[in-house]
Formats: C-alpha cells, sequence, structure tokens
C-alpha cells in the first residue's frame, strides 16, 4: 500500500492486488451484514456499534430517534459502499478520490474497523500482532491495516483543507 | 388537612418542572477505543464547523475523560446532530442537559 497523499484537489493512494481483495470482501461482509433480517441480527453487537442508541437510559426517546433516523443512516452506509466498491480498483493499484467519495471512503473505512474493532474485542491497550500465527492475528492484521489506511485518508484531507484555505 | 405521614409537599417542585422544561439538549460524543484522534478531530472540524484546536480540546476532553459535550441546543437539533456523528461512526448521544 501506497498511503493517501493529498493531489491537487484530490487525494490518492495505491494498493496491492491483495490489498484490494480484502476490500472487497470486507465490504462484502458489510454489505450482507447491513442488508440482513433483523429477526436473525437483531442483538449483533457490530450492529449495535454501527446503528447505536441515540439516547442513553430512556428506552422511549431511543426507540423515537431510531425510528426517525435508522433509515436513512443505512441507507447513507448503503451509499457509502457503493461509492467506495466503485473507485476500488479490483486487480489493485491506484485508488484517486474527489472530496465526496473521499468522505464516503473515511466512513466506510471507519464503519470497518468499528465492524472488526467489535468483533475482536479490541480495547485502548490492544497491540499490533507481533507474528501472524492464526486467523485472530490475521483479522487483528487487517485491523491494524485499515487503521493505517484510514489514517492516511484523514492526514491527507487535513492537508488538503489546509492547503484550501 | 393532611396527616403527619403525608409526603411533604414544597412550591419548589412545580418551580423545579418548569425550570426542566427549560434546560437545554445536549450533544455527547462517548470515548471508544477504535475511532482515532486525528479522525474525531476532523470530524467535530466538518459537522460543527469548529476550529482546529476546538475540535483538538474537544477531541482529547472525549479521549480522558470518556466523553464530551459537542453541541446543545433544542431537542429536534439534538437529534440531528447525533444522527450526523452517527454517520460517521462516533459514538454519540443526546440528552436533557443535567
Amino acid at each position: 500500500m501506497k498511503p493517501f497523499r493529498a493531489r491537487g484537489g484530490d487525494v490518492v493512494a495505491r494498493l496491492d492486488p491483495a490489498e484490494a481483495t480484502v476490500v472487497g470482501l470486507l465490504l462484502d461482509q458489510l454489505e450482507q451484514l447491513l442488508a440482513a433480517d433483523a429477526e436473525d441480527v437483531g442483538d449483533d453487537p457490530v450492529l449495535a456499534r454501527l446503528l447505536p442508541d441515540g439516547h442513553r437510559g430512556d428506552p422511549e426517546i431511543a426507540a423515537d430517534y431510531r425510528e426517525l433516523t435508522e433509515s436513512a443512516l443505512r441507507s447513507g452506509k448503503a451509499d457509502d459502499l457503493a461509492v467506495v466498491r466503485a473507485t476500488l480498483p479490483a486487480a489493485g493499484g491506484e485508488v484517486r478520490l474527489d472530496a465526496d467519495q473521499a468522505a464516503a471512503w473515511l466512513r466506510s473505512t471507519n464503519d470497518l474497523r468499528l465492524a472488526l474493532g467489535t468483533r475482536l474485542d479490541i480495547g485502548e491497550d490492544t497491540e499490533p500482532p507481533e507474528e501472524i500465527t492464526g486467523e485472530e492475528d490475521q483479522q487483528l492484521a487487517v485491523y491494524y491495516w485499515l487503521t493505517a489506511v484510514q489514517g492516511s485518508l484523514v492526514d491527507a484531507l487535513v492537508a488538503a483543507r489546509a492547503g484550501r484555505s | 388537612m393532611a396527616g403527619p405521614l403525608a409526603p411533604e409537599r414544597t412550591p419548589d417542585t412545580t418551580v423545579d418542572e418548569d425550570h426542566d422544561l427549560d434546560r437545554p439538549w445536549v450533544t455527547i460524543v462517548w470515548n471508544d477505543p477504535v475511532n482515532l484522534m486525528t479522525y474525531v478531530t476532523f470530524v467535530l472540524q466538518e459537522l460543527f464547523g469548529y476550529d482546529e484546536p476546538t475540535a483538538t480540546t474537544l477531541m482529547l476532553q472525549v479521549h480522558h475523560e470518556g466523553k464530551a459535550i459537542v453541541s446543545s441546543g433544542p431537542r429536534e437539533r439534538m437529534e440531528h446532530d447525533t444522527s450526523r456523528l452517527h454517520a460517521y461512526g462516533l459514538w454519540a448521544s443526546y440528552q436533557r442537559d443535567s
């Protein structure tokens, strides 16, 4: 991976073929989870993190909030996923994003990190794996790779904003 | 006439309730171990138009104290702010100011 950099009005990165494949698979999984029947995934901790309660302590207000906002939140996530998919080079290569596409990548990579982070029970003191000995190490490595991607994207957008002002 | 065991009623109760309705609502961002500090600062600037030092101060408050109030106002606006933060994956909720 070549991290995101601000270039002109865009941000640009480069992904290896294997990295592009991993991102594609993660997008599939997130899409499936968001599209799943509420009955099947109603108490899934990842969904609870991606579509959180709006009020803590008052179930009635929380239910009102959910009714008011959840469908827009879900469709926003679906739109973001579609943008990432459309701008992801399936066989690896350059990723070039304008401001709107970059915002979609920012939110989607964050959702992927939240999903993985919840599944892996990431805490403040979790460390990247020193060596990959099992599936969980692999997922942890993917999580930290996504962290690097998203971190570079934030830095590039901050640099682009500084360049505009 | 109320007996000695009747609950004591004071005019203050009514005043407090009125006062309650005047209290604004607030939107709170809670700490979580996944969201990057740079990301939280960036999102607060994007959504609320805070300058970089203000957004950084709020982000650090979330990080060190576990939460920070990022906006306040009428309930409907706090619902809206919370949903905008949720769209960016920040862990947010709204409530009446305490």
